[in-house]
Parts: C-alpha cells; sequence; structure tokens
C-alpha cells in the first residue's frame, strides 16, 4: 500500500514535466495546426542551459530562468524563420520541425559532447522525507518531486487564468477555433503564433530544466524520449486542449510509474497501445469525454 | 500534367537509363571493394527509399516510423540465421516472416491514418518504431541490443560481386513493380487522394482502400529491402530501427524529388555518397564527426527552397518544354518568327 503511495507520488510529479512539454505541444498543434517535431530539442537545450547557468552561478533559480529564455529564444528563431514558410502545408512543417530537431540536437552533441552529464540537486530540495502512515507503512517523499507537483500546479492555474480570463487568452481560445476569423477581425494572428510558439518553447525548457536535477544525469536523447511520451499525452488529452493534457500527463505518468513498477517489459508498449487504441476509437481525445459530459449536463 | 508527364518517356531517357545500368554492372569489375559495397548499399538504399516515396510522394501519408520495414527485415535475416542455421530455406522464412510483418503493420497504420489524418499518422508511426527499438533493446539474449548480431550469410550473398549483383537485380524488379503500380488504376487514385482526398472521395474512390493498398506495398517493398540490407551488412543492431533510417529515406526521396519515384534512386545516390565524403573529413575537423548536424541542414534547406527535389526541376523542365512546342505546333508559325514576336 505505502509501496502503490510512493509509486503514486512519484507519478504525479513527473506528470508535471509531461504537463510543460504536452501542453505548450497540444496548443501550438490547436492554434498553428503545426506539431513540434523539435519540442524535444527545445527540452534538451533548457537541460544543458540549466546545468551551465546552475554551475556558473550556483543559483538554482537563475538556472531556471535561464532555461526559460533560451527555450524561449530558439522557439521564436524556429517559429519566425522556419515555421512560419511552411503553415498550411503540413507535410513540409512536420519534415521541418523534424529536420530542426535534428540540427538542434547534433548541436548539443557539439558544444556538451555526446556522452551523459552529471547535474546535482540544489541543496535545499535535496531532502528526502519518510513518512510514516498509521498501518501502511512508509511513504517516500523526494522534496524535489514535491517542487515539481508545485510548479505543475501552479503552471497549470496560471495557464489556465491566460487562457481564459484575460484578452490574450481569448484571442489564442478563438484563434484555436477559427484562426482566419480571428485576422478578419483585424487581430494579427501571426503575432500570436510566434510568441505562442516562443512561450512553448520556454515551457518545454522549464520541463528540460526541471528535468535535469531529478534524473541528475542528462543527455542529448532526452528530448526524443520525453517528446513522445508527449505526443501520446496531446492525443489522450485530445489535441489543443490545455486542461485535457493535464488530466493526460497525470493518467499518462501514473501509468508508466505503476506498469514500470509492476510489469517493467511492458513499460514503453503500454503508452502506445493506448494511444494506438485512442487515435482508432476516438481520434477526438480520451478526456473530450469530460467537456461533452460537461456540455451535456449544462443543457 | 502529372498524369500525362508518368505516361511520356522519351527516347533519350530510356537511352541514359540503360547506359547508366551498363556503368552500373561494370562497377564491380573496376572498383574495390569499398565502393562496390557502397553501390550496393546505394541500391539497396534507393529501393527502401523509392517505397518510401509511394507513400509520401503519391498517397500523402508520412510514415514517422519507416525504419519498422528496414529494421525489421534486416532483424529477421539475422535472428532466423543465427538462431536456426545460415541457409537459403532460412532466407525464404525471412522473406515471408518480413512481409506479414510488414503487412501487419501496414494494416495498423492504414486503419488509424483512415480515421486520424496526417498529424497524427506521423506521431504514431514514431511511436511505433520507437517500441519496436525498445523491444530489439530489451530481447538481449537473442538480439545483442545496441551491440549488434553479427551472422555469416549464405552463398552467393556471401560474395561481394554476387552481392552487387543481386542488389541490382532486386533494384531493378522493386522499381519496375513500383512504376507499373503507380500507373495502375490504383496508383492513380493515389494522386487523387494526395491532391484532395475530399474530391476523391466524392468521385467515389473508397480512399482508405487505395492508402492501405499504398501502405501494404510500400511497406512490404520497405521490408524486403530491409531483407537486403541485412545480406549486404551481415549485421544488425537497433540503430537500423531509429528515427534516422526514416529521416534517411525521407531525405533521399526528398532531394531526387517527391512523387518521381525514380527521383529516391539519385537521391539515394547522392545522399550515402555525401555521408561518405564527410565521415572522410572527421580528420580534417572535429566537426565533422557530427555529421548528422550537415545532413539535418541539408535536409531543412531542400524542404524550404526545393520542395520538388531533381527530379522535380528535370519534370517542370520537360513541362515547360513540351509546352512550348505544343504552342508553337498549334501557331503554325516557324519557331524563329514566334520567339521574335
Amino acid at each position: 500500500m505505502a509501496n502503490i503511495l510512493t509509486l503514486l507520488f512519484n507519478g504525479i510529479s513527473e506528470g508535471a514535466l509531461y504537463f510543460l512539454m504536452a501542453s505548450s505541444l497540444s496548443i501550438i498543434l490547436g492554434l498553428m495546426g503545426v506539431v513540434n517535431f523539435a519540442h524535444g530539442a527545445l527540452f534538451v537545450w533548457g537541460a544543458y542551459v540549466f546545468r551551465m547557468v546552475f554551475i556558473q552561478t550556483g543559483s538554482f533559480f537563475f538556472g531556471i530562468m535561464a532555461a526559460m529564455v533560451a527555450g524561449f529564444v530558439i522557439g521564436f528563431i524556429f517559429e519566425k524563420l522556419f515555421v512560419s514558410r511552411v503553415y498550411g502545408n503540413v507535410g513540409a512543417q512536420i519534415m521541418i520541425t523534424l529536420g530542426l530537431s535534428i540540427v538542434f540536437t547534433e548541436l548539443i552533441r557539439v558544444f556538451w559532447g555526446p556522452t551523459p552529464l552529471i547535474v546535482t540537486r540544489p541543496e535545499f530540495l535535496a531532502g528526502v522525507s519518510h513518512i510514516q502512515l498509521g498501518g501502511v507503512g512508509t511513504v517516500i517523499i523526494s522534496h524535489y518531486r514535491l517542487f515539481l507537483i508545485i510548479v505543475g500546479v501552479v503552471i497549470a492555474i496560471l495557464g489556465h487564468l491566460l487562457l481564459t480570463k484575460t484578452r490574450i487568452g481569448m484571442t489564442i481560445r478563438a484563434g484555436v477555433q477559427s484562426g482566419e476569423m480571428v485576422s478578419a477581425l483585424g487581430i494579427n494572428i501571426n503575432l500570436y503564433f510566434t510568441l505562442v510558439f516562443a512561450a512553448g518553447g520556454a515551457l518545454a525548457g522549464l520541463g528540460g530544466a526541471l528535468f535535469a536535477p531529478l534524473s541528475q544525469s542528462i543527455n542529448p536523447e532526452i528530448g526524443n524520449m520525453f517528446q513522445l511520451d508527449a505526443f501520446i499525452v496531446v492525443v489522450i488529452g485530445g489535441m489543443g486542449s490545455f486542461m485535457g493534457s493535464a488530466v493526460g500527463s497525470l493518467f499518462i505518468a501514473i501509468m508508466i510509474a505503476l506498469i514500470g513498477w509492476y510489469v517493467p517489459a511492458l513499460s514503453s508498449v503500454a503508452p502506445v497501445t493506448i494511444m494506438a487504441l485512442v487515435l482508432i476509437f476516438r481520434p477526438q481525445g480520451l478526456f473530450s469525454l469530460l467537456g461533452l459530459l460537461r456540455q451535456a449536463v449544462k443543457k | 500534367m502529372i498524369l500525362q508527364r508518368l505516361d511520356t518517356i522519351r527516347k533519350i531517357e530510356v537511352v541514359i537509363i540503360v547506359a547508366l545500368a551498363i556503368v552500373l554492372l561494370i562497377v564491380p569489375h573496376v572498383a574495390g571493394t569499398a565502393t562496390v559495397t557502397m553501390v550496393s548499399r546505394i541500391m539497396i538504399f534507393a529501393v527502401f527509399a523509392m517505397s518510401y516515396d509511394i507513400l509520401r510522394g503519391y498517397v500523402g501519408v508520412i510514415h514517422l516510423g519507416y525504419a519498422l520495414f528496414i529494421g525489421g527485415g534486416a532483424y529477421f535475416v539475422g535472428i532466423l540465421f543465427t538462431q536456426f542455421g545460415v541457409g537459403i530455406p532460412m532466407l525464404l522464412l525471412a522473406v515471408v516472416g518480413t512481409s506479414v510483418y510488414s503487412a501487419i503493420w501496414a494494416l495498423i497504420v492504414g486503419k488509424i491514418s483512415g480515421k486520424s489524418g496526417m498529424i497524427a499518422t506521423a506521431m504514431i508511426t514514431m511511436a511505433f518504431a520507437e517500441i519496436m527499438r525498445s523491444l530489439m533493446t530489451s530481447w538481449f539474449t537473442v538480439t545483442r541490443g545496441a551491440d549488434g548480431l553479427p551472422f555469416r550469410v549464405p552463398p552467393p550473398f556471401n560474395d561481394r560481386t554476387m552481392m552487387f549483383y543481386a542488389s541490382f537485380i532486386f533494384m531493378v524488379i522493386m522499381a519496375f513493380l513500383l512504376y507499373k503500380f503507380t500507373k495502375s488504376p490504383t496508383g492513380r487514385v493515389w494522386q487523387a487522394v494526395r491532391e484532395n482526398e475530399q474530391r476523391a472521395i466524392f468521385l467515389g474512390y473508397n480512399t482508405n482502400r487505395a492508402r492501405t493498398i499504398a501502405l501494404l506495398v510500400a511497406s512490404v517493398v520497405g521490408g524486403l529491402s530491409g531483407v537486403m540490407f541485412g545480406l549486404l551488412n551481415r549485421f544488425v543492431n537497433t540503430d537500423l530501427l531509429d528515427m534516422q533510417m526514416t529521416i534517411n529515406a525521407m531525405l533521399y526521396s526528398l532531394i531526387g524529388g517527391t512523387g518521381t519515384l525514380f527521383g529516391a534512386i539519385l537521391g539515394s545516390a547522392l545522399v550515402v555518397y555525401f555521408q561518405n565524403l564527410l565521415l572522410d573529413l572527421r580528420g580534417v575537423h572535429f566537426i565533422f564527426e557530427r555529421w548528422l548536424l550537415f545532413i539535418g541542414a541539408l535536409y531543412i534547406v531542400v524542404v524550404m527552397f526545393m520542395p520538388r527535389g531533381i527530379m522535380g526541376f528535370y519534370y517542370d523542365w520537360k513541362d515547360k518544354r513540351a509546352q512550348k512546342k505544343r504552342l508553337l505546333q498549334e501557331a503554325k508559325l516557324p519557331p524563329q518568327l514566334n520567339d521574335e514576336a
């Protein structure tokens, strides 16, 4: 029992990382119809820039900030110079972001070498608490994982408020519904495209920066790994849905944690199988079911 | 326009193709082993890329797990040879096994692409290849994971020259078959699906069926190229199931010309040669160790500035010429007069 609780806790904390990747991917996909196959590269850049700044300045906070700035800037460059030229051509978008992902992952190898690098956790988050629960045993709570959950929740709330309560968010949601209509109303939708893409890059960078101290070892391959899981979350949560990706992240992360512990042989197969089943039977996403229910209740 | 173009092969083109084929056949008698192996690899990759072009260029499916087929075929050969002994019967079994395996993947992908569109297909196929790679990595006792599985191959394939001719025959047969397919009624429907699926549906074509057939043909041919690649390399590891192999297939067909089929042969020759060149430059500067950087950059440049590839350029030029000729004939004017006007 305590074992399951620990696994759940670990799963939720990794869900926070998936959420950072998947929510930005999902919004970019919803707004621009672009699957950013270079999102993993942004994640890796976040991790490496974080490590560099963290070691240089010794400040965890500066490291995180630098990673987000790096993600924002690279995302901005991706959109402005490359992706914006192929809007409307799905094939070219997929291929160009794939090419960017290869080039930027290789650049990591050029600058920092292909071998894994070690990252330490900041001292104030390095601890572990053992919580004694009457009757069920000891649950192990890593402080860093707790911090991840808090960051995930904060980002989810901020993102939700930004999307539902502000004018910018309203425009983005309107753009997801119909980009043409938005630009017909005199709003510069291209500016929003660039900003959303860059902000998505910043979130991916943040994800990478937060992942580095969690695994304590980073290599250029981690981006692709996380990107695949983020794709699965995006499909399961419904493409273009912010809250859907939050629910999807939790679902996938907890599932991976539980299966990874009890049936490790299936840990890589199970999520993709679920993705395939969702695509065949519910292409609109598993958690758009929640939205449908809510609508039915309102009526 | 595109339909017309496929029908008209000019005499000069036939002459060039036959001349190239003869030059190719002489290669093993004049070149060293390294070159012979490289050209064999080019020819096998050309088949892999042509089958990819059926999907990307003809029917408009972006399959990001294409490594499943070249890797799968090579693993069938490798595992059967190491587990059950080297021999022609095992090779035949590998061919059958690969075909079935490729067909199963094709049916799954066909089901998904019919329901959820291009983007979802791209995402899921990428995940499929990744699953297969992790399965092969974890099945360490048989596949030896990333370290790879070396094996012996039966005669006549153990001779470099014979392997070269085998690859050549393989390429010619597959190119002919795929060309016939693109010219068949089903092939015409593929192009209709790529250009405007909705319209094709309205015209009464079963586009899902056409797409599934394309996936079946392409996947099986891709799998067979994996069998050939296994025979050539006598070694298979998880790198063959890596995303990189899919990117290679995309790059070959892209540079040669998407939707031109034979362009893939040209693209494969150019890129494999370029890769070898970059690897040779490793001693000059350490940056060439990261040859993938250059391949990736080349790939972006081609997608952005040369989306129709080399053969695309050639066909455009040919079209323009034919059009000019037709206009001149219609006007019934001597060419020099028309030019002055």
